[in-house]
């Protein structure tokens, strides 16, 4: 983040001369940063995860090796496209590499480096279907594309002149199951990710020629991080001048069929530790997030039953915002929405306990305040009438019953919390689920992956409420 | 209470004066003026709807004072300043629907006020309850939860918590009503026993023929007002109101 605001200044200091200036001369402006790039998480070949759960790609590679050349370290997000580029007009990232094509509309929000990667759009269909191999065939029917990829541009180009309906979606595995299943006939990719995917027996056949489509280039902030995007450039061209890049490119192209997982015990065995990973996350951000949802919810829900006006006020307002907006709202206000108003990246764990917290805290408040208001109204007036104060009868009588009366709904809630944490992977947070969408987006085992996803989650929710029935018992005799 | 209050012999030790309570535009109680000796037994009847519970949840401030004065042991609690759980403490209540603390034992209910303003010992506050229930006859339910009590064993608990503070007057609202009535006269025994002891008794009841036994005193309320007062034996031998008449040729 520090680097991050100094490469802001020094762009802002040196402007474009500076820019020029580097890409002639050794880069030392780089040399020993480190640098946050964004990328797509589901973009085989250019980025995935292999079986081990290792980020890798021709972009990552290319950028490795970039980097390496070019003496700069480089930290990467796998984000998801869109995330990536708003994470980086929020200056969360300082560049993105994602198999993005240079358009005229993105230059005029990004700086882009040279063309890295010349692509073009192929058509798929499910390798069952022989009654569509051309666009002829597509009258009345519905196809998918990406959300603000090439495909989706070509396809949505030619979708009046043939008669067809266009779906965006985010994700090239969910493409691919969309038309597997039948609800899309064809899908629209970059040739490279499709021809990757057919190669992985994900169930498609191409059937129609390369168009001719844009070209890839990496990306940053329109005017910030000129010396990383003169870097990029430098080293590109000693990439290509040395053989190397041919060398990336053949690796997934030539030969793509890397060794994946066929039985679904070895596609267990590989995934496990990933998801475990993400399991982890998940547990993590719930707890954090229901300790700050309790408190946030005990104070609000106190003073909703406050005789100050203002406090129930206060109280009433922030629970009505919270259960008035989706939680995802929020996911993407907090980690892409609120930096750009304030310049001041925020750490993804931050972004997603505020989230998850704040909406939760709202529920607890409306909780809490039931709760109290369902003791009956005797019990305070015993405890005040033996000369205890407000305080004191409220901690020893009423709340503890109270405490008794919540503990059910509460326990729902911190259920409820578990599985919405897994909204959270839209703005790249590494839970469960996300890590899920990971592995099939580069193995193309759609279904059996959500199962086994499915299964943890299952099983996770089964002995929280277990454990959660036990301390209820245990402290709620 | 600081002595320099407590001494003040001759003056009444609850003094009321003027009393007006309103809920929203109702008003309640009209305009009270009523005096309780130290160590008198006060029985109030009247009507339901008359007032009596709302006048006697007055006297320790459990309803906010509208209009007039409530004056205990010199402390006018119609005074924002007087700290009211200070003057809390000795005043023991009792209620119709006894108000028990379900998640605590039957001792645990008599202690909580020792131990929390008190800062008795836990030890010391056991010990203490345990005297307060072999006198309302239940020490062997000590560790019993009040689920497991029956009415009139529940009404007996209650007034060992209301006790446990040595409060110097005792309030009860309606304790008998909620009773099944084999029930009743257990705890009519232990109030009776307490008013023998000379301790200053406030009780709104319906129980006519032992407001006429125990009470040195019976007021009469009507419609937010008192109506009439006097001994058991000029209120309920020689009524002089029409509306105290009318009251008491339904209910003896």
């Amino acid at each position: 983040m520090v680097v991050a605001a100094l490469m802001a200044v020094a762009a802002l200091l040196f402007g474009a001369t500076g820019a020029a200036a580097d890409s002639t001369s050794s880069n030392s402006a780089v040399e020993g940063k480190t640098f946050v790039i964004g990328t797509d998480t589901t973009f085989a070949p250019f980025e995935f995860r292999d079986s081990s759960g290792e980020l890798t790609g021709i972009d990552i590679d290319i950028l490795k090796a970039i980097a390496e050349d070019q003496g700069f370290n480089v930290q990467i997000r796998s984000l998801g496209f869109n995330a990536a580029l708003q994470a980086l007009s929020s200056d969360q990232v300082d560049g993105v590499i994602a198999g993005m094509s240079i358009t005229d509309e993105r230059k005029q929000v990004y700086d882009f480096s040279e063309p890295y990667f010349d692509s073009g759009v192929q058509m798929a269909v499910a390798e069952s279907n022989d009654d569509v191999s051309s666009y002829e065939d597509l009258k009345g029917k519905t196809v998918a594309a990406k959300t603000g990829a090439e495909g989706e541009a070509f396809a949505k180009s030619i979708a009046k002149k043939y008669g067809f309906t266009v779906k965006s979606l985010d994700q090239s595995a969910s493409m691919y199951e969309l038309v597997k299943s039948g609800n899309a006939v064809a899908v629209f990719d970059d040739y490279p990710v499709l021809a990757y995917g057919v190669a992985q027996d994900n169930g498609l056949k191409i059937v129609t020629d390369k168009e001719p489509g844009g070209s890839y280039g990496f990306a940053v902030n329109k005017g910030k991080n000129a010396d990383l995007l003169a870097a990029f450039n430098d080293g590109l061209a000693k990439l290509k001048a040395s053989g190397k890049y041919d060398e990336i490119l053949d690796s997934y192209l030539a030969d793509p069929k890397a060794a994946q997982p066929t039985t679904f015990w070895q596609l267990l065995g590989n995934s496990l530790p990933a998801l475990l990973k993400g399991l982890q996350n998940t547990l993590v951000v719930t707890g954090i997030s229901f300790v700050v949802a309790m408190v946030i919810g005990m104070a609000a829900g106190f003073m909703k039953i406050a005789r100050n006006v203002v406090l129930r006020g206060i109280a009433t307002t922030f629970v009505n915002i919270f259960r008035g907006t989706p939680l995802l709202l929020w996911a993407f206000m907090f980690y892409f929405g609120i930096p750009q108003l304030t310049g001041q990246p925020i750490n993804i764990w931050v972004a997603a306990v505020l989230t998850l917290s704040l909406n939760s805290g709202a529920y607890v408040a409306e909780i809490v305040r039931g709760g109290i208001q369902s003791v009956d109204p005797g019990q305070l007036e015993a405890s005040r009438s033996l000369g205890l104060g407000y305080g004191k009868s409220m901690q020893k009588v009423v709340v503890p019953q109270a405490f008794k009366i919540m503990t059910p709904s509460l326990i729902n809630q911190l259920i409820i919390m578990l599985k919405d944490s897994s909204l959270l992977l839209a703005i790249g947070f590494a839970e469960l689920l996300y890590q899920g969408q990971q592995i099939y987006a580069a193995n193309f085992r759609v279904t059996e992956t959500l199962l086994i996803v499915g299964v943890i989650y299952f099983v996770a929710v089964m002995l929280l409420t277990k454990l959660a029935n036990f301390a209820d018992r245990r402290f709620n005799k | 209470m600081s002595t320099s209050t407590t001494d003040t012999t001759g003056q009444p030790k609850i003094q009321v004066r003027g009393l007006r309570k309103s809920f929203g535009s109702n008003e309640v109680l009209q305009g009270i003026d009523a005096e309780v000796a130290e160590g008198e037994v006060v029985c109030v009847i009247g009507p339901s709807g008359s007032g009596k519970s709302t006048f006697l949840r007055c006297l320790n401030k459990l309803e906010d004072i509208s209009g007039g004065h409530v004056v205990v042991d010199g402390f006018d609690l119609a005074d924002p300043k007087v700290d009211i759980n200070e003057v809390r403490r000795h005043i023991g209540m009792v209620f119709q629907h006894f108000n028990l603390f379900p998640h605590m034992t039957v001792a645990e209910n008599v202690m909580l006020a020792p131990v929390e303003l008190k800062k008795a010992s836990k030890a010391e506050a056991r010990k203490q309850a345990l005297e307060l229930l072999t006198r309302v006859g239940l020490a062997e339910k000590a560790d019993a939860r009040p689920a497991a009590l029956s009415g009139g064993q529940k009404q007996r608990v209650a007034i060992a918590r209301a006790l446990a503070m040595n409060p110097d007057i005792m309030l009860f609202d309606e304790a008998t009503s909620a009773l099944d009535p084999e029930m009743v006269g257990e705890v009519l025994q232990v109030i009776r026993d307490l008013a023998q002891t000379g301790m200053t008794l406030v009780l709104v009841t319906h129980e006519m023929g032992f407001a006429r036994e125990v009470g040195d005193r019976v007021i009469f309320m009507a419609d937010g007002v008192v109506c009439e007062e006097g001994t058991p034996d000029q209120l309920f031998g020689n009524p002089q109101q029409a509306r105290t008449r009318e009251f008491l040729s339904k209910v003896l």
